[in-house]
């Protein structure tokens, strides 16, 4: 009996003396104190934070969102800028699809963003002033991108600025934050960006190769997002008010010289700072500024890469040269050529002969086709730039000539060719003296000479499979030219993604100084000379013709200055909603192409241009300039009131 | 073993027979809500297209809440609408498309004009909401088949308001060819549709006079199409105003 009040004893004292401190934090759960106390765990946050920042670069399409690998409806394919297999209209962006969640992943970034602002000062004591209002800043940089993400696709959102702590329980109506108006947001993501620019220092102490945010990289983006403030508030006329009379879509067009002046002083805060890559560069040689042209998109050390995206294997990586090598440079996984530039594209350029009316000139004077030796004869005097951005037919890659040819033309050449088909003509090309191919598997031709030569070239055009240069030309913009077909992999490459140079400062410039300059505003500064002088530095790089004199400037030629030195970087989607063009250019649109024809008659080679033989057609509906607020969204909070038209 | 199989199994059919006893018995949507949009001057219906970019009624459910969340449904082509699937409720319905809008605002959201119609909804609503398109597309005679196998047609545009925010330049006119009647600037075979846009006040030109537009692309193909022209002007969500449609045999 004695044994068991002994024992009895002992499971007493255990019970009162053990686990004494059970409420502890977990220790499986990383707490405040450990991301905030060591500069590492500032880092780790940085990077979550940077990670998320949504900006279109190698791993986004309308498609299917942003951060997603397969990028087979590339973004260039819905801007005219080219066509692609895989995308054959116009589009706005499919929000939901492919679990892309633009609303609930922003606000995520928001409130991370938020909570960081929040409790960062109490552990201040850690760290440096310099370092915390740094940190600050980056944070506020952050938030202010993905404000601008969300504004420059829905108009107003609402603004949360604080972390929205919910009590199980009670109501949650506080939450249900209703949209405040465009305007306002537009001036949220002003302010976000002013502070970044007041605290962060001119080069980032963490990482100062671009990656990070550093007080220029915050002005830069803040010229280009009011910029795009000021277009909405000249050129939208969609608008929207709630039920107190906030203005939900559009912007008042008496604040539009305000937002061009704000993008105007941030731009020239860089001035000095930054500048055009110019390493490979000579004003007399136009290979030389070709191939700088091309040197700018890989060289790290360059002064114009403003803010980049870095990639690195295997944590974080693209499939840009997988996706659109020209055909005959295929990779392993079976994919090419999804971006080919059109025709329009092309003609946007300087250097190349063209008619009266602006579209290239393969016809001679009484009609019948000019005839070339090379394909690239026609190209002979082209802008370097142009060349730096597009494969032209026949020009060199990868030490090989791509080999872009529609067809074998063998009918008579001796009076001359007529065109194949009737000016305008949307039809198939006629089967009489014309031999193609359907595939890649090609049988040869013998030409009169004995000589054997495939109907098309080894980089199309295929008339069964697309997967070729259908437009008649490839995409030379951002392709790796020392990555051996061999790593042409999906999920295999790492060249970073330039996400704001010094080029796109200047066009901001530019474009708002020039519409400072419409809108009869004059300060000190002479803006029509000053968007003349930034233009004609973007010419003189690009080896285009110089404009000649400010007064013969237009607000296109700016816009297109823009368009062709920005192209296939993601950005003319943006700017084509912006100025409320889209639906202007795109009004059952069908692409232009440039197909080369071989005469086995003349032994020579001619150029036949006319529309998308698929005959897609891109209509543009104006209603895509406010995109849909995700259902999902207002089934959750039933303040948010629907855009427009859906 | 099989023992314990057995008993197990039994458990499953008793829980699964007896669970769900409570089926969802609320009665399906079944009451009605149709009727049109007719031009109040000629009395037709605006013709509009089907799909997103056409006519569609707005339903704001006010008996559950004050700030509902609209529900809508699409207009058929000929501007008649039919809706057999709609809870008995109180609504407030109205109408957007190619036409001044119901509910007009003022420069800073003030609402000035309100036309739409509320109703308290059992079994059936008819709706005739009299509306006053941006633009009228009346054919003039029939459509025209040519000796090269293409074929010509005439309209008149006339403006079908005299609101003066309402008067913008004509931007588009569309004749648009198509296989089936569903012909519209959504559905059209662009090889041969005649596409005309009109920058700054040029569109102005056609109003009122009667217009000829010919197919392109050369012979159309030997089968039965119809014709359709769409115009618009710059306003609301750019949609267009049509004719109807109009089926021709091949000769």
């Amino acid at each position: 009996m004695k044994k068991y009040k002994y024992i009895l004893l002992t499971i007493l004292i255990l019970g009162t003396t053990a686990c004494r401190k059970l409420d502890i934090p977990p220790k499986n759960i990383i707490q405040d104190p450990d991301v905030f106390s060591t500069s590492a765990g500032i880092q780790a946050y940085m990077a979550r934070l940077y990670s998320e920042l949504p900006i279109e670069d190698f791993r986004y399409s309308p498609q299917r969102g942003l951060n997603f690998f397969w990028i087979i409806s590339p973004t260039p394919a819905t801007t005219g800028e080219a066509l692609s297999r895989d995308q054959t209209s116009s589009m706005q962006e499919n929000f939901g699809g492919w679990s892309w969640d633009i609303w609930g992943g922003s606000y995520t970034v928001i409130h991370d963003c938020d909570y960081f602002i929040q409790t960062l000062p109490s552990y201040a004591s850690n760290f440096t002033t310099a370092q915390v209002n740094a940190w600050l800043g980056e944070a506020y940089f952050v938030r202010g991108m993905t404000y601008f993400g969300l504004v420059k696709r829905f108009g107003g959102v609402p603004i949360v600025n604080k972390t929205l702590n919910y009590v199980v329980g009670t109501s949650t109506d506080e939450l249900k934050i209703p949209r405040s108006s465009e305007q306002a947001v537009w001036d949220q993501v002003a302010s976000d960006f002013d502070f970044a620019i007041a605290n962060l220092p001119p080069v980032n102490a963490d990482e100062a190769d671009g990656s990070r945010a550093n007080k220029y990289v915050a002005a830069a983006f803040e010229s280009r997002a009011m910029l795009y403030a000021g277009s909405i508030a000249k050129y939208n006329t969609t608008t929207l008010f709630d039920a107190n009379h906030n203005e939900l879509c559009g912007i008042p067009a008496s604040l539009a010289n305000g937002y061009f002046q704000k993008s105007y002083n941030a731009a020239v805060m860089l001035d000095g700072v930054y500048s055009l890559y110019l390493s490979a560069w000579s004003a007399t040689d136009k290979n030389a500024q070709y191939q700088n042209f091309v040197n700018l998109f890989s060289d790290a050390s360059s002064k114009e890469s403003v803010f980049v995206r870095e990639y690195q294997y295997p944590n974080s990586v693209h499939g840009y040269d997988a996706y659109n090598v020209p055909r005959q440079l295929i990779g392993p996984n079976g994919y090419s050529s999804e971006v080919n530039p059109t025709l329009n594209f092309v003609e946007m350029f300087d250097g190349i002969p063209k008619n009266a009316d602006g579209t290239i000139q393969n016809l001679n004077s009484s009609g019948q086709y000019n005839l070339y030796t090379n394909t690239m004869d026609l190209f002979a005097n082209a802008e370097p730039r142009l060349r730096a951005t597009v494969i032209l037919p026949g020009d060199v890659f990868k030490t090989q000539n791509i080999e872009i040819r529609r067809g074998i033309y063998t009918g008579s050449a001796s009076g001359g060719i007529n065109p194949l088909l009737p000016a305008g003509s949307r039809s198939q090309y006629p089967t009489a003296n014309l031999v193609t191919s359907s595939t890649a598997s090609q049988t040869p031709y013998a030409l009169p000479g004995g000589a054997l030569m495939n109907p098309a070239g080894l980089s199309g055009i295929f008339t069964g499979d697309q997967t070729c240069a259908i437009s008649g030309f490839s995409i030379r913009k951002w392709l790796n030219p020392n990555l051996p077909t061999s790593q042409v992999l999906e999920n295999n490459e790492t060249q970073t993604w330039i996400e704001m140079r010094y080029a796109e400062v200047l066009l901001n410039r530019a474009e708002a100084a020039y519409e400072l300059y419409t809108a009869g505003q004059a300060g000190t500064t002479n803006y029509q000379q000053d968007a003349f002088d930034d233009i004609n530095q973007i010419r003189s790089r690009a080896g285009a013709t110089l404009l000649s004199n400010a007064g013969g400037m237009t607000i296109d030629s700016i816009r297109i200055e823009r368009r062709k030195e920005l192209a296939f970087e993601n950005k003319t989607y943006w700017d084509l909603k912006r100025w409320r063009t889209f639906a202007k250019e795109q009004n059952g649109t069908i692409y232009r192409i440039l197909m080369p024809f071989y005469s086995s008659q003349a032994g020579k080679y001619f150029f036949d241009a006319r529309t998308d033989e698929r005959n897609d057609v891109y209509t543009y509906d104006p209603r895509w300039y406010y995109e849909q607020i995700p259902q999902g969204a207002i089934s959750k909070s039933t303040n948010l009131v629907q855009n427009p038209g859906y | 073993m099989k023992r314990l199989f057995y008993y197990t199994a039994l458990c499953l059919v008793v829980v699964a027979g007896s669970s769900c006893s409570k089926i969802d018995n609320y009665p399906a949507p079944s009451d009605t809500i149709n009727g049109s949009t007719i031009d109040e001057v000629t009395g037709a219906t605006v013709q509009t297209e089907v799909g997103g970019g056409g006519t569609r009624v707005e339903l704001l459910e006010t008996s559950y809440s004050s700030n509902p969340v609209p529900i809508y449904f699409q207009s058929m082509q000929d501007g008649t609408f039919n809706n057999t699937k709609v809870f008995g409720a109180t609504y407030k319905v109205s109408v957007q498309g190619p036409f001044v809008p119901l509910i007009q605002t003022d420069s800073i959201g003030n609402v000035l004009t309100d036309s739409s119609k509320t109703i308290v909804l059992k079994n059936t609503a008819t709706l005739n909401f009299k509306v006053q398109p941006f633009l009228r597309v009346e054919w003039v005679g029939k459509p025209v088949f040519n000796a090269d196998s293409t074929v010509t047609v005439q309209v008149k545009i006339t403006r079908g308001t005299n609101n003066p925010n309402y008067q913008q330049p004509i931007t588009d006119v569309n004749l648009y060819v198509c296989n089936t009647k569903y012909d519209a600037n959504n559905n059209y075979d662009p090889r041969y549709s005649t596409l005309t846009s009109y920058s700054g006040t040029s569109g102005n030109s056609v109003l009122g006079q009667t217009i000829t537009i010919t197919t392109v692309g050369g012979a159309l193909p030997a089968q039965d199409v119809f014709f359709r022209v769409g115009a618009r002007i710059n306003a609301g969500l750019d949609e267009y105003n049509y004719s109807t449609p109009v089926g021709l045999t091949y000769p």
